[in-house]
């Protein structure tokens, strides 16, 4: 019995040992290609230069930091009346390249000071309360409950105006008699999207995985075809967060003779881009 | 006399042709008749366009000078992260075994994100399994353990590490939290999970996580119901885009 306890602990450490060399070696190849591709990138960037927005300071100067966040130190200004190429943006920084070629990451903050080319302000999407009305895209996570059932959700909606979104959620429930999956796709209409908390309503169909519990004697495995209908409320947070809480009523037409009807209430914490 | 008369005569003539043709350019000296001219010009000119006015719209000047269209190229926006990673994971009464994870995140602000998992690992044998013997509690399928989480994180403790003299990256340690589900021994069960992690950025584009979380849930497959926990390390690699 002995052996066979070392055997196994040393094979588990010996996995364990190699899962890690195999990422350390993922980590340190993907660094050496990273360096590699620097000149590549470079020369790259350089053919793409026309396509790269320029903005001019248009304030004393530009404060350029070593990374995208309120921690990381400023080690480059950009003077007035200097130009920048907006190279990309993480969240509310814009990483940005001087004209001597200078690479750092300016906030939004400060680059909504900046002018374009022809004089007119660089307007942007600060990600504020005007964005909560008006976006193009949201993204949510949160729990709830479904006919009794733990329910876990992910979903995203793209905006057509400000008032109709479409809407797709996928969620798995966790019940004490089956567990299972369900994905929807929806139409959201958010009837004053300029409030700060602003009701909705939704109409959608999709398809539901019930799968029994293995304890519980019932009917097999099963996948049906389920419509809603349902109310929430949407409430804006701060930044770019909000809170989207809904009740859905569910039909799900299933191959016996009736249908079943669930009721679906669920929480979920919300950003919009 | 006659003749004197008769030359006289001619001269007058010749001097009266010379003088009307005076008088004749004398009317342009004035210039009205250029501007006779003009006006009849002018009229056939209306008539002109009085013909056309029906077929085209009235002539406009157009300026010579064209406003520049100014095109603003759109800003690309990488605010997701997606990566694998290998580690392990602790689970409880099970012993501690390898693990294979996959995340993804999205970079609300430059505070918060969002991020999934999803990870598989196999379960190891009890302590009693080990020392009964033969005795097998799950089948092989039923020592998968696969899970996933939706979590949300809050990036502190920003800075830099540097390595060496010349080299130094941007890092941040992040604390996280959310709720998932975990797939074991034949049974699905909601599981909570927190954590924390430290992130490094070799490039901007790049990253390199080490990050603990434990994932807890009730299980009632060793007779009583219990709270596990299961404590899992995985060190990974993900990209932003």
């Amino acid at each position: 019995m002995e052996p066979s306890i070392t055997t196994t602990r040393s094979r588990r450490l010996r996995r364990i040992n190699l899962a890690f060399a195999i990422v350390f070696a993922c980590s340190l190849s993907a660094t050496a290609l990273a360096k590699e591709t620097e000149a590549e990138k470079a020369a790259k960037e350089a053919a793409a230069q026309e396509k790269l927005l320029q903005v001019f300071v248009n304030e004393p100067y530009l404060e350029l930091a070593t990374g995208p966040g309120r921690g990381y130190p400023v080690f480059h200004v950009v003077e007035r009346e200097s130009s920048v190429d907006v190279l990309y943006r993480r969240t509310d920084w814009f990483k940005v390249r001087d004209e001597r070629g200078v690479e750092g990451w300016a906030r939004a903050r400060d680059m909504r000071r900046t002018r374009l080319a022809d004089g007119s302000p660089f307007v942007f999407n600060l990600g504020d309360r005007d964005g909560f009305t008006s976006h193009r895209w949201e993204i949510g996570i949160g729990g709830g409950d479904y006919g009794g059932a733990n329910l876990l959700n992910v979903y995203g909606a793209y905006s057509l105006t400000d008032n109709m979104k479409v809407d797709v959620t996928v969620s798995n429930f966790l019940g004490n008699a089956s567990n299972g999956w369900k994905a929807e796709a929806g139409l959201t209409h958010v009837i004053v999207p300029e409030w700060r908390i602003s009701p909705f309503l939704e109409l959608g169909t999709g398809v539901v995985y019930i799968e029994p519990r293995a304890t519980i004697v019932l009917p097999e495995d099963r996948t049906d075809q389920t419509a809603y209908v349902g109310a929430g409320l949407r409430m804006y947070l701060t930044r770019r967060f909000f809170v989207r809480a809904d009740y859905r009523w569910h039909t799900i037409f299933t191959s016996r003779d009736d249908n079943e009807e669930l009721e679906e209430w669920k929480v979920l914490i919300a950003c919009f881009f | 006399m006659e003749s004197s008369n008769r030359l006289l005569l001619l001269a007058a003539t010749l001097g009266a042709c010379f003088a009307l043709s005076g008088c004749q350019t004398i009317k342009g000296w004035f210039g009205k008749d250029d501007a006779e001219q003009q006006q009849t010009e002018d009229q056939a000119a209306a008539e002109e366009e009085a013909e056309d006015a029906d077929s085209t719209p009235p002539r406009v000047i157009e300026p010579n000078v064209a406003r520049r269209k100014i095109k603003t190229p759109k800003i690309d926006n990488e605010n997701w992260e997606v990566g694998l990673g290998a580690g392990f994971l602790s689970i409880e009464d099970f012993g501690t075994n390898p693990t294979y994870a996959g995340q993804i995140t999205y970079h609300v602000t430059e505070d918060f994100f969002f991020r999934g998992d999803l990870g598989q690992s196999t379960a190891g044998r009890t302590s009693f399994e080990t020392l009964a013997g033969d005795i097998e509690l799950l089948t092989g399928d039923e020592r998968r353990f696969t899970y996933y989480s939706l979590s949300l994180g809050y990036n502190f403790l920003p800075g830099e590490v540097f390595l060496g003299r010349d080299t130094a990256m941007n890092s941040s340690f992040y604390v996280l939290g959310g709720i998932g589900s975990v797939d074991f021994a034949g049974d699905q069960r909601l599981t909570l999970n927190f954590g924390a992690g430290f992130r490094v950025l070799p490039t901007d584009w790049l990253a390199i996580h080490i990050a603990v979380q434990d994932r807890v849930f009730d299980t009632d497959l060793l007779g009583e119901t219990k709270v596990t926990n299961n404590i899992e390390m995985v060190l990974s690699t993900t990209v932003f885009f």
